[in-house]
């Protein structure tokens, strides 16, 4: 006898398998598996892949050249992947056994069948034409691939060879059209359950891919009894620890999260319904919290976007078009650059018509622009047009906007043809009309008729009086010789500004009013308030000014400023210069500790009529009007007081400011003369600093 | 003969060589395809990053942050600690105290009496907010406003505290929070820039700002603030010189450019191609800036609603007005600050002026965002760089005593843009000096604003000197109890 080639082992062994799977293949429940069947059933994805490879790389070798070693070697690899062809058919079928049913198992199941059967004629009429071989090998690789295919959708699931081609899954629904099962609930079971149980592969007689399934349960019970977490066997399976064999999802599938969690319990805790809204749910209850953070309360949008290129186009330097983010198909549009503005560019929307949902008009003048192009612009939810000197036949053309929620009309007169027109907006959300003209009476009018809608008029500002503010002193310096120009600003342009020069206060009745630019010819100080109707009269604002005098002949000063401001020395005091309105900037003596003391002469018998001191006072830095000014002469070989004066103290704080302290002297002349001034020695007990030293300082005593 | 096979054969080899090498070339133009930056020198990543953006919808589209330079105290403003009062001048109890540490100004006193503010509180609108008396105006808008009394920050003194404010870190050199949302967003106006800053003084004791606080650090030149004048030409240099027409000036701008684009395909620093675009938005700038900073136009109503102020330049109140107009314009984030709230002595009377300056123009602010439909889309924020102490600081009285620097709890408020409107957020304890609900460090506030803007602050990033980095540095949760 001849001894078994084998070849012929592996021919025979085919029939084994044809006979086994003919006997398997009878739908019947009554056949009984050992156990170690089922194991065999379950190395169905593992044997699979022998197969595959062999009787493709069989059907490839068909179109080389059949030389006879290759011939032997194509024979041979079909061979081998029929047999494991045969045995994966086998632990196929037995595993189709466990829980799987549905037209895609099925269809699994039988492309398998015949792949194997298709091989199996194919490898006993290979002599017959090569042509042959290879027409029938194409038709049974794509067999084979088919099979492959359903095979994997079987155990992936069915979207996942093809998921990263497809666009991602539907925008989120808002807030306030989120259902709970169909946007909180299903997408877990999908992403978490469904890939066992499902159509084709039903674990536990349990089906989740349709709501029958969910509703009828699975074999051990109800999926889900409402409110009742113990019963429900979906929570107590997914309550179970992991190590549990009975715990969903399996330990080595991928697991709910805390989130995924806390939404399916308190979906059962709250009924389990499959048609309630996320809005209809407690707005306390954890649930609800969650959805909030889940969905947005923006809108989402069903039509299709434009192209990138089309919106990059319409982009300009004074036009601004964009998604209102980047996953949005929405458009927003603004425009900028008022003296820029083109009304024909508006044609341009047109070809964004259904995606604009937001456009920014706001300043560009639209006087007597055709609006009724927008009524094309179905999904337009918010207009700007504040401040574009609208018509009410303008606004009339915005009537076909059914979408239309907010509009923004402040700063247009609208007259009542605009206010019958506004009246039969009623599916505005949000209305601004501010600086339109309305009185209280159509106000009310509009208020009535669009109840659901909250109109802003913003403000008026009618009956609330506020102070002015002082107005603006300019001259080009302090110190003139001759004459100086002083001028008078106030930013609000309907004021009226009144001045004095006598140092008594500007009143609203008796001041002169200033006009054009006053000319001054002595040192002295302008005072000026500002008064307008609806409004309080401003504070006062005053300015020094000083006429030059005469410049000593000798001058001494007999006391040490402080030594942190002592500018110029004795200098300082006759050099011409106005100190700024700050005692750091180096033109100001200050005194402290001791008083000025200044002896000085002015020589050749000059008379003199006047002596002004120019101080700062600031109350704030410790800087106050002296305690006492002491003007002497000499005479007789001593010092003999002539003038003695306290001016007036401060009672409050206030800004930095010169002041001048005029005195007569009568129009003599003196051998010399000495002034004193003399810092307060304490502050006052209403200073923040009471108690402590005050300051003088002084930077320019001029003589005429 | 042998030869000739041979370069035969050689020849046959070279083509075959070079075939296959086409096929080689082919398949890396087909890569190329596959991945367009391959070979452009871009940084892919960084593009994509951009182009991302914003992240999410965004609830707000600008910001107009009013930083109250100095830090105001939250005890005379937002935070109503009645039993500083009654415990006036008592020691500050150690279990309070928690010997944490004080600045060099107060640390060396030898003790530290309670004061309670000097001014009245009351409760304000439907979230019973309360509100001192300084603040009449504030308290008018209070349902329109988030209060948050539970800010905390690392640093304790003004410098740091700002710029770990503005910039995410208390040294220098980082991107300010506008440059990165101009960096992240761009400007809506391409004929404005993208980030604004406006300075003001008050009269209180007063602490510098600096130009670093504005800074765009290591990101692009084009991301700087862009910093305007106090006086009535709020961006200098506009206007064109006498004889010269603005096509002359165009010109001008085109030579300079050719000349600027050979210098960088010479040296290729994208200095100049910064410079290059900011040229031409200056020259946009000449019409856009005008139409934007004249208030000549604006309405009675609108000068009452800030302050007679308003008008005159380089006040709060001014600054605040033009904020709105610029803000209306599209520009992203305009900055203020108002100095003058560091109130270490004398504290009463500095805060009376400081409040008068501000309080009106902040609340017209947001009164006026309101009116014009743009309150929803434009994110206002009120505070300082910290808080101060609840012990007085120098000599104490009732109504003339000194605080000094307190990071450990403070107030701020924010409205509009998606910040929940009539909210009062954290709590501190009976003292004002620890919080005790609801913490919200400085990094949370920034991730907070960015979240507002669309950005996951995480995800906004810049590669620098080998490593990427955020406003937020490692830190910072979004504060979605606030957000609507």
């Amino acid at each position: 006898m001849k001894k078994p080639s084998l070849q012929g082992i592996l021919e025979n062994l085919i029939f084994v398998w044809l006979g086994l799977g003919l006997i398997l293949s009878i739908p019947s429940n009554s056949v009984f598996f050992p156990d170690w069947l089922q194991v065999l059933g379950r190395a169905h994805p593992l044997i699979l892949h022998f197969p595959i490879v062999l009787l493709l790389m069989g059907f490839l070798l068909f179109w080389m050249p059949q030389k006879s070693e290759l011939k032997k070697i194509t024979e041979l690899v079909i061979l081998i992947g029929i047999n494991f062809a045969g045995l994966t058919v086998l632990a196929g079928l037995i595993l189709a056994r466990e829980d799987y049913e549905g037209s895609e198992i099925l269809w699994h199941q039988w492309a398998g069948i015949i792949v194997f059967l298709g091989s199996v004629l194919l490898y006993f009429f290979r002599k017959k034409s090569p042509t042959f071989n290879k027409a029938f090998g194409v038709i049974l690789a794509l067999g084979l691939v088919a099979t492959g295919h359903w095979g994997a959708n079987l155990t992936h699931g069915e979207n996942f060879l093809l998921a990263p081609l497809k666009p991602d899954d539907l925008p989120k629904p808002s807030l306030s059209e989120a259902e709970v099962f169909r946007d909180m609930v299903q997408p877990i079971l999908e992403a978490k359950c469904q890939s066992c149980h499902r159509e084709g592969k039903v674990k536990g007689e349990l089906r989740m891919d349709h709501l029958e399934g969910i509703q009828k349960g699975g074999k051990s019970g109800p999926f889900v009894v409402a409110g009742d977490l113990e019963n429900s066997l979906m929570t107590q399976r997914i309550s179970l620890p992991t190590e549990d064999k009975k715990h969903m999802p399996p330990k080595n599938k991928s697991q709910l999260s805390d989130e995924e969690l806390s939404i399916l319990k308190e979906w059962v805790r709250a009924g389990a319904a499959f048609d309630q809204k996320v809005t209809e749910i407690d707005s306390t209850s954890p649930l609800f919290q969650i959805a909030t953070l889940q969905f947005s309360e923006e809108k989402t949008y069903s039509f299709s976007p434009v192209s990138q290129e089309l919106v990059q186009s319409l982009n300009n330097y004074y036009r601004s078009v964009k998604p209102i983010h980047p996953e949005s198909p929405a458009l927003e549009v603004s425009y900028f650059g008022i003296s820029a503005f083109d009304p024909t560019s508006l044609d341009d929307l047109k070809m964004i018509k259904e995606q604009l949902v937001h456009l920014n008009l706001n300043k560009m003048p639209l006087e007597g622009v055709d609006l009724s192009f927008l009524n094309d612009f179905p999904n337009l939810e918010r207009l700007k047009l504040n401040f574009t000197g609208l018509s009410s036949g303008q606004i009339q053309q915005l009537e076909g906007l059914k979408n239309l929620r907010q509009l923004s009309l402040a700063g247009n007169s609208i007259n009542q043809d605009g206010i019958s027109i506004l009246e039969n907006l009623g599916d505005l959300s949000h209305l601004y009309l501010w600086q339109t003209g309305l009185d209280e009476l159509q106000k009310e009018r509009l208020r009535k008729s669009l109840k659901s809608t909250q109109i802003d008029f913003g403000f008026e500002g009618t009956g609330i009086v506020y102070e002015l503010n002082p107005p603006k002193i300019s001259q080009n310096k302090s110190l003139f010789s001759d004459s100086l120009e002083i001028t008078l600003s106030h930013p609000i342009q309907s004021v009226q500004i009144r001045y004095t020069l006598d140092e008594s206060e500007p009143d609203s009745i008796q001041s002169p009013v200033y006009s054009v630019p006053i000319w001054v010819k002595n040192s002295g100080k302008l005072k000026a308030r500002v008064f307008a109707q609806g409004w309080k009269g401003s504070p006062t604002q005053s300015t020094v000014f000083l006429k030059s005098g005469i410049i000593p002949e000798l001058y001494e000063l007999k006391s040490d400023p402080n030594p942190r401001y002592k500018a110029q020395g004795s200098k300082t005091l006759f050099d011409q210069v106005k100190g700024k309105n700050n005692h750091t900037s180096g033109e100001w003596l200050g005194f402290q500790d001791s008083p000025l003391d200044l002896e000085f002469s002015i020589g050749n018998n000059q008379k003199i009529g006047s002596l002004e001191l120019s101080l700062l006072y600031h109350e704030g830095a410790y800087i106050f009007p002296p305690s006492k000014v002491e003007i002497l002469y000499w005479e007789n070989g001593k010092w003999n007081s002539m003038i003695q004066k306290s001016p007036e103290p401060s009672d409050k704080i206030r800004d930095p400011r010169s002041e001048l302290l005029k005195f007569n002297l009568g129009d003599k002349a003196f051998e010399k003369l000495k002034v004193r001034v003399f810092p307060i020695a304490s502050l006052p007990s209403w200073h923040p600093g009471s108690g402590a030293k005050g300051w003088v300082f002084i930077d320019e005593i001029l003589l005429n | 003969m042998e030869k000739e096979i041979l370069e035969q054969g050689l020849n046959l080899n070279r083509r075959k060589f070079l075939s296959r090498l086409s096929l080689g070339l082919g398949s890396a133009a087909l890569g190329s395809l596959l991945v367009p930056d391959l070979f452009s020198g871009k940084n892919p990543a960084e593009d994509a990053l951009l182009n991302a953006l914003p992240h999410f919808a965004p609830k707000a589209k600008r910001v107009i942050y009013l930083f109250q330079n100095g830090a105001p105290s939250q005890l005379e403003t937002f935070d109503y600690k009645p039993l500083l009062n009654k415990n006036f001048g008592e020691e500050l109890p150690e279990s309070i105290r928690m010997g944490q540490r004080l600045t060099g100004m107060t640390s060396g006193q030898a003790s530290f009496p309670l004061v309670g503010s000097y001014f009245d509180f009351q409760q304000y609108g439907e979230s019973r907010a309360w509100i001192s008396s300084l603040f009449p105006h504030t308290a008018s808008i209070v349902d329109d406003i988030c209060i948050v009394k539970s800010m905390h920050t690392e640093a304790i003194n003004h410098d740091p505290a700002l710029t770990f404010f503005q910039t995410g870190a208390q040294v220098g050199n980082r991107p300010s929070m506008g440059s990165w949302l101009s960096y992240g967003l761009g400007s809506e106006n391409s004929n404005l820039p993208a980030f604004c800053v406006l300075l003001s003084k008050g009269k209180g004791n007063g602490q510098g700002v600096y130009s670093k606080l504005w800074s765009n650090g290591f990101l692009d030149a084009t991301h700087q603030g862009v910093q305007f004048s106090n006086s009535e030409d709020p961006v200098l240099y506009l206007k064109d010189p006498k004889s010269m027409s603005r096509d002359e000036r165009r010109k001008m701008l085109d030579q300079i450019a050719a000349m600027n684009d050979l210098s960088y395909r010479e040296f290729n620093d994208p200095e100049i191609t910064a410079k290059v675009q900011q040229y031409e938005m200056a020259y946009r700038m000449q019409t856009a800036v005008p139409e934007i900073t004249d208030v000549s136009k604006e309405p009675d109503s609108i000068i009452k609603l800030y302050g007679p102020d308003c008008l005159v330049p380089g006040t709060y109140a001014a600054n605040c007005l033009l904020a709105r107009k610029l803000s209306e314009s599209g520009v992203r984030f305009v900055q203020l600050y108002h100095q003058g709230w560091d109130a270490h002595d004398n504290l009463p009377n500095q805060m009376i002026g400081q409040a008068k300056d501000v309080d009106q123009a902040s609340a017209a602010l947001i009164t006026d965002l309101k009116q014009r439909g743009l309150l929803d889309e434009t994110l206002v924020i009120w505070g300082g760089e910290f808080g101060r102490t609840n012990y007085c600081q120098g000599k104490i009285q009732v109504e003339n005593y000194g605080r000094d620097h307190h990071p450990r709890a403070f107030s701020i408020w924010m409205a509009g843009g998606g910040v929940k409107s009539g909210m009062v957020y954290g709590e501190t304890d009976d003292f004002g000096y620890n919080i005790t609900e609801n913490p919200v460090h400085v990094h949370d506030f920034q991730a907070t604003i960015l979240h507002l803007m669309g950005i996951d602050h995480e995800r906004l990033t810049y590669k620098h000197l080998g490593r990427r980095y955020r406003l937020t540095d490692v830190s910072g949760k979004v504060v979605k109890d606030i957000i609507t």
